[in-house]
This record gives structure tokens, C-alpha cells and sequence, in this order.
């Protein structure tokens, strides 16, 4: 069988050396572009979804998620559980938060958002909100009487600009007037103004732990939740599982584990759409291939009858033009890769601008493999189907009809 | 070594029925060289294609060397065509990607023969054929009756029992198709080669040992040059 292999390089190694240039490098460019159609999107998507993730490891989350257990509306004995948690190898540090519901008015409007304390010597360990500050400036511990808004919270003297209902642009050294949902009411001095760029995030408030503490009339040892930092080489996973050995009764997730299903979904729709991309991709190139071995083999059925008349086999002639489909495959995935190269070099220089941050396109090696496998089989069906057809003629109709 | 017998090729166009060959019959021994000859539309080719294998006929039998070869499945008979039968077309029929040599080499490395092997004897057979020198020529660059001796090299390269030629002379000029017959004549004599040749041409009725002459897809007359 292998005289049948042998026969078929020999055939079209020089087909291809000796055939059109024009042709081959068009046929590679096409199939290098059609690649990199393949590639480019998901990585995008992965890029994006990269971003997500860091926002919400960064702002949301922390790397592990501590929340009350089943049934229970509070973590009890929060300082303790802080101390527990921050013992525990792995763990950077850990930050308790309290959210209650709140009324915020000024500039004459009004909205109803969470606010959130937080002991800002912690925080700052756990989360990087203090990084984001568009003005004003983060806590830097035992402030009383100011808080910090989102983005989305403070808005702008514009509705039209809002994404949410707003402030009106509340600005910095303005004040809030806050109505908790316990019935207390404080006012507070804007201290400063964070944009993460994640939506549910900037549409919230901070206080400190000391105001919640004023506000709930004595000390606080009860938390919503206490976001954790493993340290850089730790895995979330085995620091969970340490965390739960070391006592920890509540629910404890990693980042991954709290996205919640909607943000999955999304995740999901991502996905369909990239498996639509790379179908209509694939299709293009089994469009083209089809086309290129149609043509080719159609413009050589003379030359396919002489090579059946002088004793060479019909599948050793369909191998001939799978092993150029092969080369042109071959030659336009380099290309597609040196393509996929350039613009990974390019988005890292210039990242793109989106609404919610900016994505620097991700290039995955598993994706690179996958579509190049994708991409070799559809060619290979599609140069299979026309070559076989057309070896399949009677040699005398070719060699006339040619 | 070669029977035909009651051999048949019916053509359907529309309603209408051609007969191309109507049971022609004939044998042919090993080391013969056998001119086909007859006027157009006589079932020449048609013979020659039957013989060849290249074409199913529609009724009789073909043996070759005691083989069946109608009873061979269509990837057999590709075998057989590598293996015992050497096919010369009136155009030359070279793969013009191919270089002279690549085109004689290629049935050989079909049949097993590694390319250095294969190259070997080709290059015994173009230095026969008198192009030693233009191995690496592609056929567009060669004139009618070097691609013509390129064919018949090629159709020698792997030792058929059976050559076939069908009017190797046609395109050719006066010289060059002389060059190409006197090549099958030494072929036939010095190599016994039995060769199967159709052909129009009077001048080349000298060079065979027996002539079958058609007529209307049947054998009108058979017998040495100067009988008939």
C-alpha cells in the first residue's frame, strides 16, 4: 500500500511546484485568513471573559467567597471567623463586608442601593477598588462620616448619559443624604468616586465598618460575607478545602463557584456564538476548498484518464490531490498562525476598548490546536468529494470530453 | 497469448444503435507485431480500447496470457495495465506536470520500484529512445515525436506482455514518424515484444508481421503484409 502513498507525494509535490503560483498563494492566503477568522474571535471572547473574571475576583468576589450557611442571614461572630480564616495557609488576607439596603438622596433625586462597610485596612489587601478611584480618594481607615460611590451611583447632571438611575453627577466634598433600611439616617461627604467598570459593582456604595457601627447603634460582630486573597501561587480550590478543614461552618466558594448561573449563561452564549463563528468558517473553507479540487481536478480529467489508462489506481490519484489540500492546508494555517501572531502583538500594544474595560484578545494554544484539526478535516472532505467524483469517469469520456 | 473472441462494442445514441465492433475475433502470439488497419469509422480504436482495458465492450471475451482479463474488477484491470500492458496514444498523452523522465518513472514507482530504481530504467529506456539529453524536459518543451518516444519509453518501463499503440504516427511528420516505427520495429525484434498497432498508413505495413484489416467493426481480411 505504501507504493499507492509514494506515487501520490510524487504526483503532487509536483503538481504544486510546477502548477500555478498565482492559484497556490491565493488558495494559502484564503485558508491563512479563514484561520485566523477562527482564531480571532474566540480569542476576543476569551479576552472578555478573562476581563470578567478579573472583575470579579477583583471587585466582587475576592478569590473565595465566604457567605452565611443555609437558612442564616448573617455570618456570626465575623471577628473570630476573620481571624480563623486569616490563619489559614494559603490565605493572603480576608476582608468582612456588611451590605444593608439604603435610600440615597441628594441633587433632588433619589435611589435605593446597597451600600456596603468594609474595614478599609483589610479591603485593601482583598480587593482593588481602591485602585479604581475616578476622583476623590479611597478610605485610609477609621474615616467616619464619608463614603465612597460607584460610578454609576454618582452618575451625571445628564440622564441621558446615565446607565442607571443617578445622583445627577454628584461630585466629590458634596453631600449624600442615606436612609438606611433599619431606619436610620445619616449624611455623608462623597470622599471619593471608584469606576471599576463592572456594572454591579459601580452601582453601589462604601462605608466605613465605624459608620455601619454608628448607624447600627453599638459593634457589629455580624458580616454578609467575607471575601478572601489566596496568595499568588495558591490554588483557590485547595485553599477552600483548607478553609473548610479549619472549621469554616458557613458556605465557602471559590470565585468560579459564586459566578452565578446568569453570568454562566452568558458565558454559554459566548460559546454558541463561538462555535457559530468557526461553523461559518469551516463552511467558508470546505466552500472553497470544494471549489479550488473541483476546479483543479475538472481542468486535469485528461490528465486523470491518462494517469488510470497508464495503470495508476483511482485512489492513489484522490490521495494525490488530499495531500495538496494537505500542503495548501498546511501552508495556510503557517500563514493564519503568523496572521494570528502579528494581531495577538498588535491587541496587546493597542488593547480594545470596551464599555465594561479594556480586553487584550487571548490566544488559546487548546483553540489553536482544535480549529487547525477542524480546519484539516473539513478540507479534507471537502477535496475528497470532487476528486473522487471525478476519478470515478469512464477514462475514454474524460480524455475526449477534456 | 492474446484471444479475442466474438468481441462486441455497441454505441446507443438516442434510438440509434452503433455497432463499433461486431464480433471480431482474432489471436495473437507472443513476440508478434500486428498492424490493425481499416478505414474510419472501421472499429480500430475501438479494438485497441477494448484490448487496452479502457473501455468495457459489450459482449465476447479478451484473453491475455490465459487471463479472464473481463473478469477482473475494475481495480484489477487497473493492475493489470500497470503490470502487463503498455498503452502509446496517438497524442502522446503525457502528464505535462511531469518531467520526460518523471513520466516514464511514475508507472514504475506504481508498480513498487523505488525512485532511484525506477530512474535507473527509465533513463536505460530514454537513452534507447534517443533522449538521453532531455530527461528533464517537460513535455511542452519537447517536439510531437520526442513526446512520442517518451510515450512508447513509458509504456515499456515496466515489461508489458502487451503493446499497444493506436496510431502512434498520426501527428507526426514524415521523419519523425519513420523514427518511431523503426523504434517499435527494433523493440519488437530485439526485445520480442508483441505489439498490437493501428495504424492508417500504408508505408507502415512494412514493419509488421501480420496485418488485421477492419471494416464496419468486423475482421474483413488477416494475414501478412503482402497478402492483403
Amino acid at each position: 500500500m505504501l507504493e499507492r502513498e509514494k506515487v501520490a507525494l510524487y504526483l503532487a509535490s509536483r503538481s504544486l511546484a510546477r502548477g500555478s503560483r498565482t492559484g497556490l498563494v491565493l488558495n494559502v492566503a484564503i485558508i491563512g485568513l479563514i484561520f485566523t477568522n477562527m482564531i480571532l474571535l474566540p480569542s476576543i471572547i476569551s479576552g472578555s471573559v478573562d476581563l470578567f473574571n478579573e472583575q470579579t475576583i477583583d471587585f466582587q468576589t475576592g478569590d473565595i467567597q465566604v457567605r452565611p450557611g443555609e437558612g442564616d442571614q448573617y455570618i456570626d461572630r465575623a471577628g473570630t471567623l476573620l481571624e480563623t480564616v486569616n490563619r489559614v495557609p494559603g490565605v493572603r488576607r480576608a476582608s468582612a463586608r456588611y451590605s444593608i439596603g439604603a435610600t440615597f438622596s441628594a441633587r433632588n433625586r433619589s435611589v435605593s442601593v446597597p451600600v456596603t462597610a468594609l474595614d478599609p485596612r483589610n479591603e485593601v489587601e482583598v480587593t482593588r477598588i481602591h485602585e479604581t478611584m475616578a476622583d476623590g480618594e479611597f478610605f485610609s481607615g477609621g474615616e467616619q462620616g464619608e463614603i465612597l460611590l460607584g460610578q454609576y451611583l454618582a452618575g451625571n447632571e445628564d440622564p441621558r448619559k446615565d446607565f442607571y438611575a443617578s445622583l445627577g453627577g454628584v461630585r466629590v466634598g458634596e453631600r449624600v443624604r442615606v436612609a438606611y433600611a433599619n431606619g436610620a439616617v445619616r449624611e455623608y461627604v462623597v470622599k471619593g468616586i471608584f469606576e471599576t467598570k463592572s456594572y454591579i459593582v459601580d452601582y453601589t456604595a462604601l462605608v466605613t465598618w465605624d459608620d455601619l457601627e454608628s448607624v447600627a447603634g453599638g459593634r457589629v460582630d455580624e458580616a454578609t460575607e467575607i471575601l478572601v486573597r489566596v496568595d499568588r501561587d495558591a490554588d483557590p480550590d485547595r485553599v477552600k478545602t483548607a478553609l473548610l478543614g479549619a472549621g469554616v461552618q458557613e458556605e465557602v466558594k471559590t470565585w468560579r463557584e459564586a459566578i452565578t448561573s446568569a453570568v454562566e449563561e452568558s458565558l454559554e452564549t459566548f460559546g454558541i456564538i463561538n462555535s457559530i463563528s468557526m461553523v461559518v468558517s469551516l463552511v467558508i473553507a470546505v466552500v472553497v476548498i470544494f471549489i479550488v479540487i473541483t476546479i483543479k481536478a475538472m481542468n486535469q480529467r485528461r490528465q486523470i484518464a491518462i494517469l488510470k489508462a497508464i495503470g495508476i489506481h483511482r485512489s492513489t490519484i484522490v490521495r494525490s490531490y488530499l495531500l495538496q489540500v494537505l500542503a495548501i492546508c498546511g501552508l495556510g494555517t503557517l500563514l493564519g498562525l503568523a496572521m494570528v501572531g502579528a494581531l495577538g502583538a498588535w491587541f496587546t500594544a493597542h488593547p480594545l476598548v470596551f464599555p465594561d474595560g479594556v480586553v487584550v484578545p487571548r490566544f488559546e494554544p487548546a483553540s489553536l490546536v482544535e480549529n487547525t484539526v477542524w480546519l484539516f478535516a473539513a478540507s479534507l472532505v471537502a477535496g475528497y468529494v470532487p476528486a473522487w467524483r471525478i476519478t470515478r469517469e469512464n477514462i475514454l469520456a474524460a480524455m475526449k470530453a477534456a | 497469448m492474446i484471444r479475442v473472441e466474438g468481441l462486441r462494442k455497441i454505441y446507443r445514441m438516442g434510438a440509434v444503435e452503433v455497432r463499433a465492433l461486431d464480433g471480431v475475433t482474432l489471436g495473437i502470439r507472443q513476440g508478434e507485431f500486428v498492424g490493425v488497419t481499416g478505414p474510419s469509422g472501421s472499429g480500430k480504436s475501438t479494438l485497441l480500447h477494448l484490448v487496452g482495458l479502457l473501455d468495457p465492450p459489450s459482449g465476447g471475451g479478451i484473453s491475455i496470457q490465459g487471463t479472464d482479463v473481463l473478469a477482473l474488477s475494475d481495480d484489477e484491470q487497473t493492475q493489470f495495465r500497470l503490470t502487463r500492458i503498455g498503452y502509446i496514444f496517438q497524442d502522446y498523452a503525457l502528464v505535462p506536470d511531469l518531467t520526460a523522465l518523471e513520466n516514464v518513472v511514475l508507472p514504475a514507482l506504481a508498480l513498487g520500484l523505488g525512485e532511484r530504481e525506477g530512474a535507473e530504467r527509465a533513463n536505460t529506456l530514454l537513452s534507447r529512445v534517443g533522449l538521453a539529453e532531455r530527461t528533464d524536459h517537460l513535455p511542452a518543451e519537447l517536439s510531437g515525436g520526442e513526446q512520442q518516444r517518451i510515450a512508447v519509453a513509458r509504456a515499456l518501463v515496466n515489461e508489458p506482455v502487451l503493446l499497444l499503440a493506436d496510431e502512434p504516427c498520426a501527428n507526426l511528420d514524415t521523419s519523425a514518424s519513420a523514427m518511431v516505427m523503426d523504434l517499435f520495429a527494433s523493440i519488437n525484434r530485439e526485445l520480442g515484444q508483441t505489439v498490437l498497432m493501428v495504424s492508417h498508413e500504408d508505408e507502415h505495413r512494412r514493419y509488421f508481421d501480420r496485418i488485421v484489416r477492419l471494416r464496419d467493426g468486423r475482421v474483413e481480411e488477416e494475414g501478412e503484409p503482402g497478402q492483403p
